[in-house]
């Protein structure tokens, strides 16, 4: 039986070498790379894949499976169902409400499925998939990810990689092993807007000058925990199969440390991965706070306040991060990052994104003329530069211009990464979130908790983000 | 030095023969009311939409992440007509005095009838009759400004109705039209 703890072996490499590393290659599907093997010998292909090879998959329909259908699971779920050429075939999860909902939704749309609840049978039968998609809880993660990396199969896994730091260092190494794709569910890094904003905004315009500081958060309201329908409780003997103690713990298990990583790593990792790649350089020192504050019964933290520090080409840049399980105030959930001639708040919900100029920075028409940035309202609104209407102290700036973003996703938040993933398994693009490159991401989340723990700045040297 | 003929210098001075510029006056006259009505009533079926469309690098090809840009476009068309901005005709709406059987049909008309006015004032198609209409529609939409307590809106209007008077008073020197009347 695949378990939650699944190592593997592979030689270090340095967080810079995995952010400048060419993910990779696609391949093909299990029963292509078998019968490639046999003819060519599976180390050759390994080591160097055909070009003909990826030129054959690019005009096959994908056949894969999806790994958890849960609440993630069913948002990839509609997101794949929305790409053309991808085709599932079969569903795992060792839950019946949940493997019940999936073959039945599948079945309308167009998929009919083989529903399985043990992903080892599953493997073992379904001999021609070319990918998975895991989306079962974070302990799983690693063993599930793994599993289907040596069946030959490209992933798809979300995040966190794993509830800790080897499980997500053993997905790497497997996936450098098998020389298969695998992709985690950053799905920010797919997405145009916060594309636009890094490579146009940030790099090409220069519009934030030196980023000195940034600065996010999630704040949700109180929420209660998950219940279930009594009739689909699921007996002890497979609850302890699966690692969980009961079935509030089946249901909840993100606020158990033992399954998952908590608010910090459910809500704040795709965030503190938004830092890490637009600073191009994961935290060297991290200081936090957070604790057990309001919640009874749980593990996990249900509120965090961090300050990670990066290194970066311009100099050193701090970032705040919060997560709030207990207040929905603030302002939603953004990304902001603050430089010296301007700040762009980047959210996955346009309406909390804007850009801002500050009063000292040189003219921006020529970003408005190149779609860019757009006027808005707020553009037109703000006050002239040496304006004192709106100030109460003489030493206040100026109130700072906002801009537009105009760029717009018209599609599911999670639908290009999935595109990207399936287009990177037909050779015709470069995956945007690879296991290695998630890891330095991840890596530091993992020891947030640690410097919580220890009350104290704790430091990470190149040498930790190394797999 | 040679003395004017006394003859001359009279026709030169006597505002009584001098028609041209009272009809340069009237024509100026017309061509604003015209064009201030035909605009109005065009821009009655304009909207801004929101159009998408890729974001293009330097050389005009899409951006390698597929980006797509929205940009708010103005466009013209029957399916936009609008006789007055939302808010404004929900306030007209609470007046009592204001009743939705009479309120309705002139909502419906109004764009078309500012079309139908300006073209006809440009054109020279039954001036003075235009004017007319024009100082009663101006009029019309003074009692609706009154009701909601649109002061500035009022005397903006009566700079309307003032033009319209002075046109009617000059209409005499009317000149450059396709009816006579």
């Amino acid at each position: 039986m695949i378990s939650p703890e699944s190592p593997a072996e592979s030689p270090d490499v340095s967080p810079a070498e995995v952010l400048a590393a060419p993910t990779p290659p696609a391949l093909c599907t299990r029963r292509q790379f078998l019968q490639t093997t046999a003819v060519a010998g599976a180390a050759l292909m390994l080591a160097k894949p055909g070009r003909a090879l990826a030129n054959a998959m690019s005009s096959t329909e994908l056949r894969i499976a999806l790994i958890g259908i849960g609440a993630q699971g069913r948002v990839l779920m509609d997101a794949v169902l929305k790409i053309p050429g991808i085709r599932f075939v079969a569903v795992c999860d060792i839950w019946s409400y949940n493997l019940q909902y999936g073959e039945k939704y599948l079945k309308k749309n167009g998929h009919p499925v083989k529903a399985y609840t043990d992903i080892e049978e599953m493997l073992g039968k379904e001999k021609d998939l070319h990918a998975a998609l895991v989306a079962t809880p974070d302990f799983w993660h690693a063993p599930h990810t793994i599993a289907c990396l040596r069946a030959g199969l490209h992933v798809y896994c979300e995040k966190m990689m794993s509830h800790t730091i080897e499980g997500a260092r053993s997905m790497v190494k497997a996936m450098r092993e098998t020389g298969k794709l695998l992709q985690i569910g950053h799905q920010r890094r797919s997405n145009p807007r916060y594309i636009v904003a890094l490579e146009r905004l940030i790099k090409e315009a220069k519009l934030l000058g030196q980023i000195t500081a940034a600065n996010g958060q999630w704040n949700r309201a109180v929420s209660k925990d998950l219940g279930w329908p009594p009739k689909y409780a699921l007996p002890a003997d497979v609850l302890s199969k699966y690692g969980y103690e009961s079935m509030n713990h089946f249901r909840n298990w993100r606020w158990f440390k033992k399954y998952g990583g908590g608010p910090l790593s459910d809500l704040g990792a795709h965030q503190i991965d938004i830092f890490t790649w637009f600073f191009g350089a994961p935290p060297k020192s991290i200081l936090a706070g957070g604790g057990m504050d309001y919640y009874k019964g749980h593990e996990w933290f249900d509120n965090v306040m961090v300050i990670y520090e990066y290194a970066t080409p311009e100099g050193t840049a701090r970032a705040f991060y919060q997560v709030q399980t207990t207040t929905s105030a603030g302002g939603g959930y953004f990304e902001q990052f603050m430089g010296t001639e301007g700040t762009i708040k980047m959210s996955e919900n346009p309406n909390y994104t804007s850009i801002f100029r500050e009063a000292n920075a040189p003219e921006w028409e020529q970003w408005v003329a190149k779609r860019y940035l757009a006027l808005t309202k707020a553009t037109a609104a703000a006050p002239e530069a040496d304006s004192t209407a709106t100030k109460v102290d003489a030493r206040e700036t100026a109130e700072l211009v906002s801009y537009g973003l105009p760029v717009v996703l018209n599609k599911a938040i999670h639908q290009p990464h999935l595109e990207n993933f399936f287009n990177s398994i037909h050779g015709k693009a470069k995956l945007n979130c690879s296991g290695d490159e998630a890891f330095v991401s991840e890596y530091a989340i993992h020891r947030t908790g640690d410097a919580i723990d220890a009350k104290q700045m704790i430091h990470i040297t190149p040498d930790d983000y190394k797999v | 030095m040679k003395t004017p003929d006394p003859a001359t210098i009279s026709s030169i001075q006597s505002p009584a023969t001098d028609t041209s510029g009272m009809s340069l006056a009237f024509l100026v006259l017309r061509g604003w009311l015209g064009i201030r009505a035909l605009v109005t009533g065009i821009e009655k079926f304009s909207a801004k939409i929101m159009v998408q469309q890729p974001l293009l690098n330097a050389d005009g090809t899409p951006d390698a992440s597929g980006a797509i840009v929205e940009i708010e476009s103005k466009v013209y068309g029957f399916t936009h007509y609008h006789a007055l901005p939302a808010s404004l005709q929900q306030k007209f709406a609470d007046e009592p005095l204001l009743l939705s059987w009479l309120t309705g049909p002139f909502y419906t008309i109004l764009g078309y009838v500012l079309v139908a006015l300006g073209l006809a004032l440009l054109l020279g198609l039954f001036t003075r009759a235009t004017l007319v209409g024009m100082g009663i529609l101006y009029m019309v939409l003074t009692v609706g400004l009154i009701l909601i307590g649109q002061d500035g809106g009022v005397a903006y209007l009566g700079i309307h109705i003032g033009l319209v008077a002075m046109a009617l008073a000059l209409v005499q020197h009317n000149r450059f039209t396709i009816t006579r009347s």
